[in-house]
Protein backbone atom coordinates (compact mmCIF):
# COMPACT_ATOMS: atom_id res chain seq x y z
CA UNK A 1 0.00 0.00 0.00
CA UNK A 2 2.80 2.31 0.50
CA UNK A 3 4.11 1.99 -3.15
CA UNK A 4 0.19 3.45 -4.02
CA UNK A 5 0.50 6.39 -1.48
CA UNK A 6 4.28 6.80 -3.03
CA UNK A 7 3.39 6.38 -6.98
CA UNK A 8 -0.12 9.52 -6.34
CA UNK A 9 1.88 11.67 -3.85
CA UNK A 10 4.69 11.63 -6.93
CA UNK A 11 2.83 12.05 -9.50
CA UNK A 12 -0.04 14.50 -7.80
CA UNK A 13 2.81 16.12 -6.38
CA UNK A 14 4.50 17.05 -9.76
CA UNK A 15 1.76 17.85 -11.26
CA UNK A 16 0.70 20.37 -8.73
CA UNK A 17 4.47 21.98 -8.69
CA UNK A 18 4.00 22.38 -12.56
CA UNK A 19 0.70 23.79 -12.09
CA UNK A 20 1.80 26.10 -10.08
CA UNK A 21 5.42 27.27 -11.82
CA UNK A 22 3.25 27.86 -15.04
CA UNK A 23 0.52 30.13 -13.23
CA UNK A 24 3.47 31.39 -11.14
CA UNK A 25 5.45 32.38 -14.69
CA UNK A 26 2.91 33.51 -16.14
CA UNK A 27 1.67 35.86 -13.68
CA UNK A 28 5.58 37.41 -14.03
CA UNK A 29 5.13 37.70 -17.66
CA UNK A 30 1.55 39.43 -17.37
CA UNK A 31 3.15 41.70 -14.94
CA UNK A 32 6.21 42.26 -17.22
CA UNK A 33 3.75 43.54 -20.22
CA UNK A 34 1.67 45.80 -17.64
CA UNK A 35 4.56 47.33 -16.80
CA UNK A 36 6.08 48.13 -20.22
CA UNK A 37 2.79 49.46 -21.54
CA UNK A 38 1.31 50.90 -18.60
CA UNK A 39 0.11 54.89 -18.15
CA UNK A 40 4.01 56.06 -18.01
CA UNK A 41 5.52 54.48 -20.98
CA UNK A 42 5.25 56.60 -24.05
CA UNK A 43 3.96 53.63 -26.21
CA UNK A 44 1.51 53.60 -28.21
CA UNK A 45 -0.56 50.36 -28.80
CA UNK A 46 -1.54 50.21 -32.34
CA UNK A 47 -4.36 47.48 -33.57
CA UNK A 48 -6.43 45.79 -31.51
CA UNK A 49 -9.44 48.07 -31.43
CA UNK A 50 -8.81 49.16 -34.12
CA UNK A 51 -8.21 52.68 -33.07
CA UNK A 52 -4.60 53.95 -32.76
CA UNK A 53 -5.15 55.32 -29.62
CA UNK A 54 -3.87 58.76 -28.65
CA UNK A 55 -0.45 59.56 -28.44
CA UNK A 56 0.70 60.02 -24.67
CA UNK A 57 2.47 62.54 -23.28
CA UNK A 58 4.45 61.04 -20.65
CA UNK A 59 2.67 61.05 -17.39
CA UNK A 60 -0.74 60.77 -19.04
CA UNK A 61 -2.48 57.48 -19.08
CA UNK A 62 -2.06 55.88 -22.42
CA UNK A 63 -6.03 55.42 -23.38
CA UNK A 64 -6.54 52.34 -25.73
CA UNK A 65 -8.73 49.43 -24.82
CA UNK A 66 -5.79 46.83 -26.03
CA UNK A 67 -3.79 48.32 -23.10
CA UNK A 68 -5.36 47.66 -20.10
CA UNK A 69 -3.43 46.31 -17.33
CA UNK A 70 -4.06 42.43 -16.95
CA UNK A 71 -2.56 42.35 -13.26
CA UNK A 72 -5.68 39.53 -12.83
CA UNK A 73 -5.18 38.04 -16.09
CA UNK A 74 -5.87 34.08 -14.80
CA UNK B 1 -4.56 35.61 -32.07
CA UNK B 2 -3.19 36.74 -35.68
CA UNK B 3 -1.09 39.82 -34.37
CA UNK B 4 1.61 40.93 -36.66
CA UNK B 5 4.51 41.83 -34.84
CA UNK B 6 6.62 44.26 -36.13
CA UNK B 7 6.35 47.60 -35.48
CA UNK B 8 6.52 51.46 -37.30
CA UNK B 9 8.73 53.94 -36.29
CA UNK B 10 7.69 57.00 -35.04
CA UNK B 11 5.11 58.25 -37.60
CA UNK B 12 1.40 59.70 -37.67
CA UNK B 13 -0.13 61.33 -34.92
CA UNK B 14 3.04 62.20 -33.01
CA UNK B 15 2.46 65.00 -30.33
CA UNK B 16 5.75 67.36 -30.43
CA UNK B 17 6.51 66.59 -26.69
CA UNK B 18 6.84 69.76 -25.01
CA UNK B 19 10.01 68.80 -23.22
CA UNK B 20 12.56 66.97 -25.42
CA UNK B 21 11.16 68.61 -28.65
CA UNK B 22 10.75 65.33 -30.91
CA UNK B 23 8.11 63.02 -30.70
CA UNK B 24 8.16 60.30 -28.22
CA UNK B 25 6.28 57.56 -29.40
CA UNK B 26 6.75 54.13 -30.19
CA UNK B 27 4.12 52.08 -31.97
CA UNK B 28 4.06 48.70 -31.17
CA UNK B 29 1.24 45.78 -31.69
CA UNK B 30 -1.05 44.88 -29.02
CA UNK B 31 0.20 42.19 -26.41
CA UNK B 32 -1.30 38.41 -26.52
CA UNK B 33 -4.57 38.86 -24.48
CA UNK B 34 -7.22 36.29 -23.65
CA UNK B 35 -10.90 37.18 -24.43
CA UNK B 36 -13.38 36.95 -21.35
CA UNK B 37 -14.82 33.98 -22.50
CA UNK B 38 -11.60 32.13 -23.33
CA UNK B 39 -9.95 33.44 -19.52
CA UNK B 40 -13.65 31.83 -17.97
CA UNK B 41 -13.42 28.90 -20.59
CA UNK B 42 -9.75 28.29 -18.77
CA UNK B 43 -10.82 28.51 -15.24
CA UNK B 44 -14.10 26.25 -15.93
CA UNK B 45 -11.80 23.36 -17.09
CA UNK B 46 -9.42 24.21 -14.48
CA UNK B 47 -11.94 23.70 -12.23
CA UNK B 48 -13.29 20.48 -13.39
CA UNK B 49 -9.96 19.08 -13.87
CA UNK B 50 -9.10 19.73 -9.71
CA UNK B 51 -12.40 18.78 -8.94
CA UNK B 52 -11.91 15.36 -11.25
CA UNK B 53 -8.39 14.71 -9.72
CA UNK B 54 -9.78 15.16 -5.93
CA UNK B 55 -12.39 12.42 -6.45
CA UNK B 56 -10.25 10.29 -8.38
CA UNK B 57 -7.60 10.16 -5.91
CA UNK B 58 -10.81 9.61 -3.39
CA UNK B 59 -12.50 7.02 -5.35
CA UNK B 60 -9.23 5.19 -6.24
CA UNK B 61 -7.99 5.04 -2.78
CA UNK B 62 -11.00 5.10 0.01
CA UNK B 63 -13.48 4.11 -2.31
CA UNK B 64 -13.16 1.12 -4.17
CA UNK B 65 -12.36 -2.22 -2.89
CA UNK B 66 -8.52 -4.14 -3.82
CA UNK B 67 -8.32 -6.15 -6.51
CA UNK B 68 -8.26 -9.95 -6.09
CA UNK B 69 -4.92 -10.63 -8.00
CA UNK B 70 -3.01 -7.39 -7.72
CA UNK B 71 -3.94 -6.21 -3.89
CA UNK B 72 -4.12 -2.87 -3.48
CA UNK B 73 -1.36 -2.02 -5.94
CA UNK B 74 -4.86 -1.66 -8.20
CA UNK B 75 -5.15 1.91 -7.03
CA UNK B 76 -1.69 2.91 -8.93
CA UNK B 77 -3.96 1.55 -13.03
CA UNK B 78 -6.45 4.42 -11.74
CA UNK B 79 -3.44 7.14 -12.74
CA UNK B 80 -0.81 5.20 -14.58
CA UNK B 81 -2.71 4.46 -17.65
CA UNK B 82 -3.83 8.03 -17.70
CA UNK B 83 -0.79 9.67 -17.64
CA UNK B 84 0.67 7.68 -19.59
CA UNK B 85 -2.07 7.86 -22.50
CA UNK B 86 -1.90 11.66 -22.00
CA UNK B 87 1.83 11.48 -22.28
CA UNK B 88 2.74 9.07 -25.30
CA UNK B 89 -0.49 9.74 -27.17
CA UNK B 90 -2.32 13.08 -26.57
CA UNK B 91 1.11 15.33 -25.90
CA UNK B 92 2.85 13.43 -28.38
CA UNK B 93 0.01 13.12 -31.05
CA UNK B 94 -0.93 16.83 -30.71
CA UNK B 95 2.65 17.65 -31.29
CA UNK B 96 3.50 16.12 -34.21
CA UNK B 97 0.02 16.96 -35.62
CA UNK B 98 0.82 20.55 -34.99
CA UNK B 99 4.11 20.50 -36.58
CA UNK B 100 2.87 18.46 -39.39
CA UNK B 101 0.36 21.45 -39.24
CA UNK B 102 3.29 24.20 -39.17
CA UNK B 103 4.89 22.71 -41.98
CA UNK B 104 2.02 22.95 -44.00
CA UNK B 105 2.44 25.84 -46.36
CA UNK B 106 -1.07 26.79 -46.46
CA UNK B 107 -1.54 25.94 -42.48
CA UNK B 108 1.41 27.66 -41.57
CA UNK B 109 1.21 29.76 -38.75
CA UNK B 110 3.34 30.12 -35.51
CA UNK B 111 -0.05 29.58 -33.40
CA UNK B 112 0.88 25.82 -34.62
CA UNK B 113 4.83 26.14 -33.87
CA UNK B 114 3.86 27.36 -30.08
CA UNK B 115 1.42 24.68 -29.67
CA UNK B 116 3.65 22.00 -30.33
CA UNK B 117 5.92 23.44 -27.86
CA UNK B 118 3.06 23.69 -25.24
CA UNK B 119 2.06 19.94 -25.65
CA UNK B 120 5.91 19.04 -25.98
CA UNK B 121 6.68 20.25 -22.71
CA UNK B 122 3.65 19.35 -20.60
CA UNK B 123 4.28 15.95 -22.50
CA UNK B 124 7.42 16.01 -20.41
CA UNK B 125 6.15 16.50 -17.44
CA UNK B 126 2.98 13.69 -17.77
CA UNK B 127 5.74 11.11 -19.41
CA UNK B 128 8.30 11.78 -16.12
CA UNK B 129 4.75 10.96 -14.01
CA UNK B 130 3.92 7.72 -16.46
CA UNK B 131 7.90 6.44 -15.90
CA UNK B 132 7.87 6.76 -12.14
CA UNK B 133 3.90 5.70 -11.76
CA UNK B 134 4.82 2.31 -13.94
CA UNK B 135 8.22 2.23 -12.33
CA UNK B 136 6.17 1.97 -9.08
CA UNK B 137 4.03 -0.28 -9.78
CA UNK B 138 6.25 -2.49 -11.16
CA UNK B 139 8.52 -2.93 -8.29
CA UNK B 140 6.25 -5.26 -6.10
CA UNK B 141 4.67 -6.70 -9.27
CA UNK B 142 7.37 -7.97 -11.27
CA UNK B 143 9.77 -7.52 -8.62
CA UNK B 144 12.00 -5.27 -10.86
CA UNK B 145 12.00 -1.36 -10.85
CA UNK B 146 12.68 -0.78 -14.70
CA UNK B 147 12.10 -3.29 -16.89
CA UNK B 148 13.65 -3.26 -20.66
CA UNK B 149 9.86 -3.95 -22.58
CA UNK B 150 8.98 -2.10 -25.22
CA UNK B 151 5.91 -0.04 -23.92
CA UNK B 152 8.36 1.49 -21.39
CA UNK B 153 11.56 2.12 -23.29
CA UNK B 154 9.42 3.83 -25.78
CA UNK B 155 8.36 5.98 -23.18
CA UNK B 156 12.14 6.29 -22.07
CA UNK B 157 13.32 7.50 -25.44
CA UNK B 158 10.25 9.48 -26.18
CA UNK B 159 11.24 11.36 -22.99
CA UNK B 160 14.55 11.80 -24.14
CA UNK B 161 13.59 12.61 -27.52
CA UNK B 162 10.82 15.84 -26.14
CA UNK B 163 14.07 16.84 -24.02
CA UNK B 164 15.97 17.08 -27.02
CA UNK B 165 13.48 18.89 -28.78
CA UNK B 166 12.74 21.82 -25.78
CA UNK B 167 16.90 21.92 -25.99
CA UNK B 168 16.65 23.01 -29.30
CA UNK B 169 14.38 25.83 -28.99
CA UNK B 170 15.83 27.12 -25.99
CA UNK B 171 18.40 28.41 -28.08
CA UNK B 172 17.73 31.71 -29.37
CA UNK B 173 16.36 32.16 -32.85
CA UNK B 174 13.95 34.05 -34.54
CA UNK B 175 10.82 32.69 -34.18
CA UNK B 176 10.40 31.66 -37.41
CA UNK B 177 13.85 30.02 -37.76
CA UNK B 178 13.50 28.65 -34.24
CA UNK B 179 9.95 27.41 -35.38
CA UNK B 180 11.20 25.16 -38.77
CA UNK B 181 13.92 24.35 -36.81
CA UNK B 182 12.11 22.41 -33.71
CA UNK B 183 9.74 21.60 -36.73
CA UNK B 184 12.27 19.40 -38.36
CA UNK B 185 13.48 17.65 -35.28
CA UNK B 186 9.67 16.66 -34.24
CA UNK B 187 9.48 15.54 -37.95
CA UNK B 188 12.69 12.93 -37.78
CA UNK B 189 11.77 11.68 -34.20
CA UNK B 190 8.05 11.29 -35.15
CA UNK B 191 9.77 9.14 -38.11
CA UNK B 192 11.60 7.25 -35.61
CA UNK B 193 9.61 6.91 -32.50
CA UNK B 194 7.71 3.69 -35.09
CA UNK B 195 10.86 2.39 -35.97
CA UNK B 196 12.15 2.00 -32.20
CA UNK B 197 9.01 0.60 -31.32
CA UNK B 198 9.19 -1.79 -33.12
CA UNK B 199 12.81 -2.46 -32.95
CA UNK B 200 12.63 -2.49 -29.28
CA UNK B 201 9.91 -5.31 -29.36
CA UNK B 202 11.92 -7.58 -31.40
CA UNK B 203 14.58 -7.37 -29.47
CA UNK B 204 12.70 -8.47 -26.21
CA UNK B 205 10.34 -11.56 -27.67
CA UNK B 206 13.67 -13.04 -29.80
CA UNK B 207 16.26 -12.18 -27.09
CA UNK B 208 16.82 -16.05 -25.51
CA UNK B 209 15.45 -16.00 -22.31
CA UNK B 210 13.53 -13.04 -21.43
CA UNK B 211 10.54 -13.20 -19.64
CA UNK B 212 7.90 -11.73 -21.68
CA UNK B 213 6.59 -8.96 -19.01
CA UNK B 214 3.09 -8.12 -19.46
CA UNK B 215 1.37 -5.27 -18.14
CA UNK B 216 -2.56 -5.96 -18.64
CA UNK B 217 -4.59 -6.01 -16.23
CA UNK B 218 -6.98 -8.71 -15.49
CA UNK B 219 -9.33 -8.64 -18.20
CA UNK B 220 -12.32 -8.14 -16.52
CA UNK B 221 -12.45 -4.68 -14.17
CA UNK B 222 -16.02 -4.11 -13.46
CA UNK B 223 -18.18 -1.59 -10.99
CA UNK B 224 -16.47 1.42 -8.97
CA UNK B 225 -13.29 0.37 -10.51
CA UNK B 226 -14.29 0.74 -14.34
CA UNK B 227 -15.84 3.84 -13.44
CA UNK B 228 -12.82 5.60 -10.95
CA UNK B 229 -10.28 4.26 -13.75
CA UNK B 230 -12.77 5.91 -16.76
CA UNK B 231 -12.93 9.16 -14.32
CA UNK B 232 -9.36 8.96 -14.10
CA UNK B 233 -8.65 9.45 -17.62
CA UNK B 234 -11.27 12.15 -17.97
CA UNK B 235 -9.85 14.07 -15.54
CA UNK B 236 -5.76 13.51 -15.82
CA UNK B 237 -6.48 14.66 -19.56
CA UNK B 238 -8.66 17.87 -18.28
CA UNK B 239 -5.83 18.67 -16.48
CA UNK B 240 -3.17 18.03 -19.82
CA UNK B 241 -6.14 20.97 -21.38
CA UNK B 242 -5.36 23.35 -18.17
CA UNK B 243 -1.88 23.31 -18.29
CA UNK B 244 -1.59 22.85 -22.01
CA UNK B 245 -3.51 26.64 -22.48
CA UNK B 246 -1.51 28.60 -19.36
CA UNK B 247 1.48 27.40 -21.20
CA UNK B 248 0.76 28.45 -24.42
CA UNK B 249 -0.25 31.81 -23.33
CA UNK B 250 3.14 31.83 -21.68
CA UNK B 251 4.86 30.87 -25.21
CA UNK B 252 3.00 33.77 -26.62
CA UNK B 253 3.70 36.40 -24.14
CA UNK B 254 7.01 35.55 -24.02
CA UNK B 255 7.54 35.59 -27.86
CA UNK B 256 5.50 39.34 -27.42
CA UNK B 257 7.96 40.74 -25.28
CA UNK B 258 10.99 39.25 -27.39
CA UNK B 259 9.72 40.83 -30.17
CA UNK B 260 9.14 44.11 -28.96
CA UNK B 261 11.63 44.53 -26.43
CA UNK B 262 13.72 46.68 -28.05
CA UNK B 263 11.12 49.19 -28.64
CA UNK B 264 9.59 48.83 -25.66
CA UNK B 265 13.54 49.67 -23.79
CA UNK B 266 13.58 52.09 -25.87
CA UNK B 267 10.27 53.44 -24.84
CA UNK B 268 11.25 52.95 -20.87
CA UNK B 269 14.20 54.96 -22.11
CA UNK B 270 12.36 57.65 -23.24
CA UNK B 271 10.20 58.25 -21.24
CA UNK B 272 12.80 57.99 -18.52
CA UNK B 273 14.63 60.67 -19.57
CA UNK B 274 11.13 62.73 -20.12
CA UNK B 275 10.57 62.27 -16.21
CA UNK B 276 13.80 63.32 -15.52
CA UNK B 277 13.58 66.52 -17.79
CA UNK B 278 10.40 66.87 -16.23
CA UNK B 279 11.62 66.97 -12.62
CA UNK B 280 14.06 69.18 -13.22
CA UNK B 281 12.21 72.16 -14.65
CA UNK B 282 9.45 71.54 -12.34
CA UNK B 283 10.77 70.48 -8.66
CA UNK B 284 7.84 69.60 -6.74
CA UNK B 285 6.07 65.67 -6.57
CA UNK B 286 6.14 64.00 -9.65
CA UNK B 287 3.71 61.51 -10.88
CA UNK B 288 5.18 58.30 -11.13
CA UNK B 289 8.49 58.39 -12.28
CA UNK B 290 9.77 55.54 -13.84
CA UNK B 291 13.61 55.93 -12.92
CA UNK B 292 13.36 53.00 -10.60
CA UNK B 293 11.94 51.09 -12.95
CA UNK B 294 13.45 47.96 -13.81
CA UNK B 295 13.97 46.62 -17.41
CA UNK B 296 12.09 44.98 -19.53
CA UNK B 297 11.34 40.97 -18.50
CA UNK C 1 21.58 15.35 -58.87
CA UNK C 2 24.10 12.25 -58.97
CA UNK C 3 27.29 14.23 -60.06
CA UNK C 4 26.76 17.39 -57.37
CA UNK C 5 26.53 14.77 -54.84
CA UNK C 6 29.90 12.95 -56.54
CA UNK C 7 31.79 16.87 -56.42
CA UNK C 8 30.75 17.25 -52.86
CA UNK C 9 31.94 13.60 -51.67
CA UNK C 10 34.88 14.01 -53.18
CA UNK C 11 35.67 17.40 -51.75
CA UNK C 12 34.89 16.01 -48.25
CA UNK C 13 37.03 13.35 -49.03
CA UNK C 14 39.44 15.18 -50.28
CA UNK C 15 39.77 17.22 -47.78
CA UNK C 16 40.00 14.16 -44.91
CA UNK C 17 42.77 12.95 -47.21
CA UNK C 18 44.46 16.21 -46.63
CA UNK C 19 43.57 17.11 -42.95
CA UNK C 20 43.61 13.14 -41.66
CA UNK C 21 41.23 14.57 -39.05
CA UNK C 22 39.20 11.03 -39.09
CA UNK C 23 43.00 9.08 -39.30
CA UNK C 24 44.61 10.56 -36.83
CA UNK C 25 41.78 11.81 -34.16
CA UNK C 26 38.85 9.66 -34.54
CA UNK C 27 40.02 6.92 -34.82
CA UNK C 28 42.19 6.64 -31.78
CA UNK C 29 39.25 8.18 -30.18
CA UNK C 30 37.71 5.08 -30.86
CA UNK C 31 40.48 2.80 -30.04
CA UNK C 32 40.55 4.34 -26.59
CA UNK C 33 36.85 3.54 -26.44
CA UNK C 34 37.50 -0.28 -26.70
CA UNK C 35 40.33 0.28 -23.80
CA UNK C 36 37.77 1.78 -21.59
CA UNK C 37 34.68 -0.48 -22.42
CA UNK C 38 37.38 -3.27 -21.65
CA UNK C 39 38.38 -1.70 -17.99
CA UNK C 40 34.72 -1.21 -17.40
CA UNK C 41 33.67 -4.60 -18.11
CA UNK C 42 36.36 -6.21 -16.40
CA UNK C 43 39.35 -8.62 -17.58
CA UNK C 44 36.90 -12.21 -17.61
CA UNK C 45 37.22 -12.40 -21.60
CA UNK C 46 33.83 -14.16 -22.01
CA UNK C 47 31.88 -10.87 -20.77
CA UNK C 48 34.02 -8.89 -23.02
CA UNK C 49 33.13 -11.76 -25.65
CA UNK C 50 29.56 -11.54 -24.75
CA UNK C 51 29.39 -7.98 -24.96
CA UNK C 52 31.82 -7.27 -27.99
CA UNK C 53 29.10 -6.48 -30.38
CA UNK C 54 26.78 -4.00 -28.11
CA UNK C 55 30.58 -2.37 -27.31
CA UNK C 56 31.80 -2.25 -31.42
CA UNK C 57 28.11 -0.52 -31.80
CA UNK C 58 28.36 2.09 -29.05
CA UNK C 59 31.96 2.75 -30.06
CA UNK C 60 30.73 3.59 -33.56
CA UNK C 61 28.18 6.20 -32.61
CA UNK C 62 30.51 8.05 -30.37
CA UNK C 63 33.19 7.89 -33.58
CA UNK C 64 29.41 8.72 -35.74
CA UNK C 65 28.84 12.16 -33.64
CA UNK C 66 32.73 13.00 -34.02
CA UNK C 67 32.88 12.32 -37.82
CA UNK C 68 29.29 14.74 -38.21
CA UNK C 69 30.80 17.10 -36.24
CA UNK C 70 33.97 17.19 -38.39
CA UNK C 71 31.69 16.78 -41.38
CA UNK C 72 29.57 19.96 -40.22
CA UNK C 73 32.55 21.86 -39.31
CA UNK C 74 34.49 22.03 -42.43
CA UNK C 75 32.11 24.25 -43.79
CA UNK C 76 31.30 26.74 -40.92
CA UNK C 77 34.29 29.28 -41.51
CA UNK C 78 35.05 31.95 -44.53
CA UNK C 79 31.43 31.57 -45.75
CA UNK C 80 31.79 28.07 -47.12
CA UNK C 81 28.19 27.11 -46.29
CA UNK C 82 27.08 29.74 -48.54
CA UNK C 83 28.92 29.36 -50.90
CA UNK C 84 27.76 25.94 -50.91
CA UNK C 85 24.08 27.06 -51.04
CA UNK C 86 24.31 29.81 -53.65
CA UNK C 87 27.29 27.60 -56.15
CA UNK C 88 23.51 26.19 -57.09
CA UNK C 89 24.47 22.74 -56.30
CA UNK C 90 21.34 20.40 -55.77
CA UNK C 91 20.68 20.44 -52.17
CA UNK C 92 19.71 16.79 -52.63
CA UNK C 93 23.10 16.31 -53.92
CA UNK C 94 24.87 17.91 -51.36
CA UNK C 95 23.19 15.64 -48.58
CA UNK C 96 23.87 12.59 -50.60
CA UNK C 97 27.62 14.09 -51.39
CA UNK C 98 28.12 14.80 -47.28
CA UNK C 99 26.51 11.62 -46.23
CA UNK C 100 28.84 9.38 -48.89
CA UNK C 101 31.96 10.81 -47.63
CA UNK C 102 30.87 10.27 -44.13
CA UNK C 103 30.02 7.23 -44.80
CA UNK C 104 33.26 6.16 -46.39
CA UNK C 105 35.09 7.60 -43.25
CA UNK C 106 32.89 5.42 -41.06
CA UNK C 107 33.61 2.97 -43.09
CA UNK C 108 36.73 2.72 -42.45
CA UNK C 109 36.92 3.06 -38.66
CA UNK C 110 34.19 -0.03 -38.40
CA UNK C 111 37.03 -2.14 -40.11
CA UNK C 112 39.81 -0.79 -37.60
CA UNK C 113 37.13 -1.24 -35.05
CA UNK C 114 36.28 -4.97 -35.56
CA UNK C 115 39.80 -5.90 -36.13
CA UNK C 116 40.41 -4.42 -32.62
CA UNK C 117 36.78 -6.07 -31.12
CA UNK C 118 37.87 -9.52 -32.59
CA UNK C 119 41.73 -9.06 -31.39
CA UNK C 120 41.29 -7.66 -28.07
CA UNK C 121 37.65 -8.75 -26.34
CA UNK C 122 39.09 -12.40 -27.92
CA UNK C 123 35.11 -12.63 -30.55
CA UNK C 124 34.58 -15.20 -32.47
CA UNK C 125 32.77 -14.39 -36.22
CA UNK C 126 31.23 -16.94 -37.84
CA UNK C 127 29.11 -15.61 -40.76
CA UNK C 128 31.64 -12.88 -41.70
CA UNK C 129 29.54 -11.58 -44.65
CA UNK C 130 26.61 -10.64 -42.32
CA UNK C 131 28.75 -8.67 -39.88
CA UNK C 132 30.24 -6.62 -42.77
CA UNK C 133 26.79 -6.50 -44.21
CA UNK C 134 25.05 -5.29 -41.29
CA UNK C 135 28.67 -2.67 -40.99
CA UNK C 136 27.29 -1.80 -44.25
CA UNK C 137 23.35 -1.07 -43.83
CA UNK C 138 24.29 0.24 -40.51
CA UNK C 139 26.86 2.71 -41.41
CA UNK C 140 24.04 3.93 -44.26
CA UNK C 141 21.69 4.83 -41.69
CA UNK C 142 24.13 6.51 -39.21
CA UNK C 143 25.85 8.73 -42.11
CA UNK C 144 21.82 9.70 -43.28
CA UNK C 145 20.49 10.37 -40.35
CA UNK C 146 23.88 12.22 -39.25
CA UNK C 147 24.05 14.67 -42.15
CA UNK C 148 20.34 15.65 -41.61
CA UNK C 149 21.18 16.52 -37.81
CA UNK C 150 24.60 17.92 -38.59
CA UNK C 151 22.33 20.12 -40.81
CA UNK C 152 20.11 21.21 -38.76
CA UNK C 153 22.43 22.12 -36.09
CA UNK C 154 24.99 23.69 -38.08
CA UNK C 155 24.66 27.20 -37.38
CA UNK C 156 24.09 26.71 -33.47
CA UNK C 157 26.46 27.63 -31.14
CA UNK C 158 25.86 24.94 -28.79
CA UNK C 159 26.08 22.18 -31.76
CA UNK C 160 28.93 20.24 -29.60
CA UNK C 161 26.40 19.43 -26.99
CA UNK C 162 23.18 19.48 -28.98
CA UNK C 163 24.05 17.15 -31.47
CA UNK C 164 24.59 14.24 -29.71
CA UNK C 165 21.68 14.20 -27.44
CA UNK C 166 19.63 14.64 -30.97
CA UNK C 167 21.22 12.47 -33.00
CA UNK C 168 21.90 9.55 -30.89
CA UNK C 169 17.96 8.41 -29.77
CA UNK C 170 17.19 8.41 -33.27
CA UNK C 171 20.43 6.42 -34.12
CA UNK C 172 19.17 3.47 -31.19
CA UNK C 173 17.62 1.58 -33.98
CA UNK C 174 20.57 0.52 -35.74
CA UNK C 175 22.78 0.13 -32.29
CA UNK C 176 19.84 -2.34 -31.39
CA UNK C 177 19.66 -3.89 -34.88
CA UNK C 178 23.72 -4.10 -35.43
CA UNK C 179 24.44 -5.46 -32.31
CA UNK C 180 21.70 -8.05 -32.90
CA UNK C 181 22.84 -9.17 -36.07
CA UNK C 182 26.81 -9.23 -34.74
CA UNK C 183 25.57 -11.85 -32.24
CA UNK C 184 23.38 -13.67 -34.75
CA UNK C 185 27.01 -13.58 -36.76
CA UNK C 186 29.44 -15.05 -33.42
CA UNK C 187 30.13 -18.07 -32.24
CA UNK C 188 26.89 -19.40 -30.69
CA UNK C 189 24.09 -17.27 -32.42
CA UNK C 190 21.36 -18.29 -34.62
CA UNK C 191 22.40 -16.55 -37.93
CA UNK C 192 18.37 -16.58 -38.97
CA UNK C 193 17.85 -14.00 -36.11
CA UNK C 194 20.23 -11.99 -38.15
CA UNK C 195 18.05 -11.63 -41.21
CA UNK C 196 15.28 -10.06 -39.78
CA UNK C 197 17.50 -7.23 -37.92
CA UNK C 198 18.58 -6.65 -41.87
CA UNK C 199 15.30 -6.08 -42.90
CA UNK C 200 15.26 -3.53 -40.34
CA UNK C 201 18.43 -1.41 -41.06
CA UNK C 202 17.33 -1.27 -44.81
CA UNK C 203 14.21 0.13 -43.99
CA UNK C 204 15.65 2.26 -41.26
CA UNK C 205 18.41 3.50 -44.34
CA UNK C 206 15.33 3.99 -47.33
CA UNK C 207 13.57 5.82 -44.72
CA UNK C 208 15.79 8.24 -43.38
CA UNK C 209 17.46 8.89 -47.33
CA UNK C 210 14.40 9.48 -48.25
CA UNK C 211 13.52 12.11 -45.94
CA UNK C 212 17.08 13.67 -46.29
CA UNK C 213 17.18 13.68 -50.26
CA UNK C 214 13.64 15.40 -49.93
CA UNK C 215 14.20 17.72 -46.58
CA UNK C 216 17.92 18.55 -47.18
CA UNK C 217 16.82 22.18 -49.00
CA UNK C 218 14.29 23.39 -46.65
CA UNK C 219 16.24 22.48 -43.76
CA UNK C 220 19.58 24.31 -45.19
CA UNK C 221 17.70 27.38 -45.10
CA UNK C 222 16.82 27.33 -41.66
CA UNK C 223 20.46 26.97 -40.23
Amino acid sequence: MRYVIAGYIFVLGLLALYAVALVWRRRRLVRAVARVTGPDVAVVVVGGNGSPGASTVAGAPVSTGATTPQAEAS
Amino acid sequence: MTHDLTTTPLEGPAAAHPYSGAATNTRVSPPPSPSTTARRTEHIIGLLALVGTAATVWLGIWVTPPDKVQGDLVRLVYIHPGVAWVALYLAFGLAAVSTLLYLWPRTRSLFWDRLAAAAVEVGVIFNICTLVSGSIWGKPTWGVWWAWDARLTSTAVLLVLFLGYMALRRVPAEPEVRARRSAFVALFAAIDIPIIHFSVDWWNTLHQGATVLNANLSPTIHGSMAWTLLLGFVALTLVFVWMLLVRYRIGAIEDWLAANELDLALAERQAEGVAASRVASDPGPAGGSPTDRVGVA
Amino acid sequence: MWRDAALVAGKDLRIEGRSRVALSQVAPFGIVALVLFAFALGPDRETMAKGAPGLFWVAVLFCTVLAIQRSVSVESSDGARDGLRLSGIDPAGLYLGKAVAVAAQLIVLEALLAVGVVLLYGAHIEVPWMIAVSCLLGTIGLAATGTLYGALSSGLRVRETLLPFLLLPIAAPVLLAGTRIWQAAMAGGTPSDGTQWLRLLVVFDAVYLAVGVVLFGPIQETA
